[in-house]
Parts: C-alpha cells; structure tokens; sequence
C-alpha cells in the first residue's frame, strides 16, 4: 500500500496554547500536524478548531497511541475511534510511532522501543497490514528516539524500519532529532540511519528539540531545533531530497510566530540545499 | 526472551512499587559502561510516572491546588497503582479519581471527592459531542394532549451531578486563590454544562434536578412539570425552570415522549 510523496511544504504541530489565534486567523504555514487522540473526542473546542484548520491548509493526523508494536490485540474502540476521525478530517497523511506502549490492557503512555528481532518485524508487519486495511490507506511510522536497547535484538533500528517498509508497504516519518537523539545515546553515526533508510518510503520529516541531561539526550520538545539537528536535517534533504517537513514544540511552547520561524528556517535550508527544486512562490 | 516476556517485563519496570531486580533488567536490556541498563530503564520510568500525573495534574487544577504539588503526586501514586490507564487518552485517566477518594477518604477533608467529582464533570462536558440547542419559543402553544405527550431530548454536554459536600463554593474559592473553607456537608445536585467552547457550574434545587432526571429518562413534559408540584406555584417554577433550561441551551430537541398515561396531565 504505497503512496506517493506529497509536496505538502513546511508546516507546525496544532497546540492548545495556539488554539485561540488558529481561530482567528489562517495558518501561517503550509501544513498542520494534529496528534489524533487529542482530536478523537467528538466535541468541544479541539475538533472544532482542527475543522477550522483543515479548511484552509492540510492535515496530517500524527497517532501516539496504535501501539503497533504491543503484543496486545489493537482495541476496536481505538481503531474505530482513528477510522472516524480519518473519514471527518479526510488527511492528507496518517502517521503513529514505530513503537510499542500497551500491555495486558494497560496503556503506559510512552513510545516504547522495541527489540529489533525477526519476530518483532513479523509482528508488527501483520499488525501495519491490518491497520492499513483498515483505514484504506498507508501508514507512515516515525523512528522513536530511544534510551534503552535489547540485547535480544539481531538487527538495526534502520534495517528494522526498511525491512518494515518493504513487507508492509508503510512509510517513513523520519524524525530528524530523534535519530541524532538515538545515535547520541547509543553512539552509532546518524548518517549510517539516514543510509539505511529507503529514499521513496520517507513521507516527511520531524523536526524538534531535546534536553541535554548530561549522560543522555531526552527528546523533550521544548527547545527550538538546536544546530546539531540542522545539520542533520541538511544532510537528510541531501539523500532524500524535497520532503515536507513539520516542527514539533510540546512543552514551554513559545508564541506562535517563534514556532512558524522554526518552520520558515526549514523552508530556508530546504532552499539552500535543493535550489533546482526551489518553490515558484519563493 | 519472547516479545511478550520483554514488554511484560518493561511493564513492570514502569508500574511496579517495588523495584525489579538489577539481574533481571541486566538480562534482557543493554547499557553502556557510562549509561547501564538499569540507569536506561529508569528515565522511562520517570517518565511513565511523570507523564500520569501531568495528566492528572491538568483534569484536577483545583483539587492540585488545595493539595499542593507534593501531597498530589503522592495521591496520584497511589491512585495510579489501583487505577492505571486504560484508555488511549491519557486524559481518561482520572476517571476514578472521585470514587478512589471516596473509597479512601481525607477524614478531615471529605469533600475532596466532591471536588475532583465536579473537575472530573468539567472536562466530560467540555468534549462532550456537540448538539444545537432549539430555540426559546419551541414549548410555546403546546396544549395539554400535547404536553402529556411530549418528550425533552438534553444536551450531551449537561451533567447533573449529586454531590454530598458542598464543592462548588470550594471550587470557586480554589479557582480564586482564596483558601478554602472548612469542610460543609451541604448534600445537593449540581449542573454542568457547556456552552460554546465554555464550561459551567451551578448548584441546582432538589426538585429541578429531579426534573432534568426525568427528562434525561424520557418522560414526558408532564412528568417533568409534576417534579415540581410542592412548590407554592408549582406551574410558575415549572414555567421558570424550563424557560432557564431554554436560555442555557440544555434542550436540543422537543419530541414524541412516553405513551400517555393516566398520571400526565397539564403543567
């Protein structure tokens, strides 16, 4: 089930602390990202604002909750609830995590990482397939950034992710910061990641901030993206060319206008690496 | 180990009050000489618990406030332990929260249950599904034959809560920065509701409340008056409780209610 890239351009995540000039005015961005649980209830302000949005730019619906990953059956009221929401808000993408996060009906409400083994791909190949079946469409999964790794696992997050993409025909949302996140943890080179990584799966890209906390990076979205994050954006847009782009700001969130600069930053680098694909309205 | 073997033991890592044995993360996780497993799993941790009580944190901002952050966390855990997440949103979470603290009381601050009741209200109706209210003038010129048999259909965003302190006062003292009052047994029934993107409270007459009930089961608009018939004018506070009813936008349709029965008659 593969898609083609869309040209969605250079878009922010849709935030409360935003909700109120996002009703008062059109995005001042290409895109929004809207993260579907927040937006599954079926009223109040939220969805009421996301209605708004979406008649003037695209939506992506970007999930924290599938847990693709979990040996848990994917409740129907959760699937039921996303299919719902993906027939009201029609988006132009729908992403989740590469992840796990449920358990004997518990939901831990993090973005667990896996162990890279065969079973683990085989399962959640089959359980992408279904979900894809069931929404009629594909699914993008974003790279976690991770702080812990399984000594079970037997191969790469990357070849992981690749080997996922060629038997369940899923894209890629890569986040930029989590895979320098991810390699800082763990001390691979993120430009092995960025290699590994089929060119024509990647539907867009992450860009976000994270904390420093001494022995390991967290991957907080609370911070402007820092340079390291940059660079590794530049050289993402070297191997995968023109990709939308989308930034995350989830915590000390600044006003709206120091978000769309961020955005705006990556339309800039975007230009600078890729000038032949520059965009007519630039 | 299994997929199923490693999440259950990450679980447990996350949710258990006691901690997991060293050898056991040591077995299955892999660390670095600077950063070990255990020191890994742990930032998960941190987060897990970190990540609930925000969210209970955000549900229950008065009930926080009159506890403090500390003394809250501390509820939280216990809560948490008794009630973890079972729903995709993290915001469901608090969904015990009142019948915990009625199961385990402050017994100096009974009222505790009442409040996070009322906050737990707050945010049903504020993403309850929308519905457009009728207009004022839809009950007018309905005769008795059509009183008896006409039905109310309320608001999915109005909640009639009955509640054995009285926490509204606490709420708004709370919302206010004041300090709160002394506990007051005051038993009583409390409307929420939203209108807009806004959400209300109000504490409501017994007999009111008993209307709403009836209204809620369908009955008919002459049941729903008769719940006022100890009133001095009971057709005056019916007339009055409807037309308020009208103005909050609580009534979204007007309709065919019960079969006519020998007990409806005209309010």
């Amino acid at each position: 089930m593969t898609s083609p890239r869309l040209d969605l351009g250079h878009g922010i995540g849709l935030r409360t602390t935003h909700f109120a000039r996002f009703m008062a005015e059109a995005p001042l961005v290409d895109w929004i990202e809207a993260v579907t649980e927040n937006f599954m209830a079926p009223g109040g302000r939220p969805i009421a604002v996301l209605e708004k949005v979406r008649a003037e730019v695209p939506v992506v619906l970007h999930g924290v909750s599938l847990a693709i990953g979990s040996v848990d059956p994917i409740p129907e009221r959760y699937l039921a609830e996303l299919s719902a929401l993906v027939r009201r808000v029609e988006p132009a993408l729908v992403s989740d995590h590469l992840c796990w996060g449920t358990h004997r009906g518990q939901y831990l409400h993090d973005l667990l990482p896996l162990p890279y083994t065969e079973e683990s791909l085989a399962h959640v190949t089959s359980r992408v397939q279904a979900v894809q079946e069931r929404l009629g469409r594909q699914l993008l999964l974003e790279n976690p950034s991770s702080y812990v790794a399984f000594k079970d696992s037997t191969m790469t997050e990357w070849e992981f992710l690749a080997e996922l993409t060629r038997r369940s025909g899923c894209g890629v949302l890569l986040d930029v910061n989590n895979v320098y996140v991810s390699a800082h943890n763990f001390g691979f080179d993120p430009l092995e990641y960025l290699r590994g990584i089929p060119v024509d799966r990647v539907g867009y890209f992450h860009l976000a901030g994270h904390s420093d906390k001494g022995k390991y990076l967290l991957d907080s979205h609370d911070h402007a993206v820092p340079v390291g994050v940059w660079d590794l954006y530049r050289e993402a847009l070297r191997r995968f060319g023109r990709v939308p782009s989308l930034v995350e700001w989830d915590d000390a969130i600044p006003p709206l206008e120091e978000v769309v600069a961020e955005s705006r930053r990556a339309a800039a680098i975007e230009t600078e690496e890729l000038p032949q694909v520059r965009r007519l309205a630039s | 180990m299994t997929l199923a073997e490693t999440q259950a033991l990450f679980q447990e890592v996350l949710t258990s009050s006691v901690p997991v044995a060293p050898e056991r993360i040591d077995a299955c996780f892999a660390g670095t000489p600077d950063l070990p497993a255990v020191e890994r799993v742990a930032i998960y941790a941190d987060m897990y618990r970190w990540r609930l009580v925000e969210a209970l944190r955000e549900t229950f901002p008065n009930l926080v406030r009159f506890l403090g952050d500390e003394t809250f966390a501390g509820l939280a855990g216990d809560y948490l332990r008794r009630h973890p997440s079972e729903h995709h949103d993290v915001g469901q979470v608090g969904r015990h929260l009142a019948a915990f603290l009625r199961e385990f009381p402050d017994p100096e601050r009974p009222d505790l249950a009442d409040l996070a009741e009322l906050e737990w209200a707050r945010q049903e109706v504020f993403f309850a599904p929308p519905a457009e209210p009728v207009g004022s003038a839809v009950l007018a010129g309905l005769d008795a034959e059509a009183i008896s048999r006409t039905g109310l259909v309320l608001s999915p965003a109005l909640q009639v809560l009955v509640l054995a302190h009285a926490a509204t006062p606490l709420w708004r003292r709370l919302e206010d920065g004041e300090p709160p009052d002394p506990p007051s047994p005051d038993p009583g029934p409390v409307a929420v509701w939203r209108s807009g993107f806004d959400v209300f409270h109000a504490a409501l007459p017994h007999d009111e409340a008993a209307a709403l009930e009836a209204a809620r089961s369908g009955d008919s608009l002459a049941t729903i008056c008769a719940a006022f018939d100890d009133r001095e004018d009971p057709a005056t506070a019916a007339h009055g409780a409807l037309s308020s009813w009208l103005d909050e936008g609580w009534i979204v349709s007007v309709g065919p209610g019960p079969p006519v029965s020998s007990s409806d008659r005209e309010c």
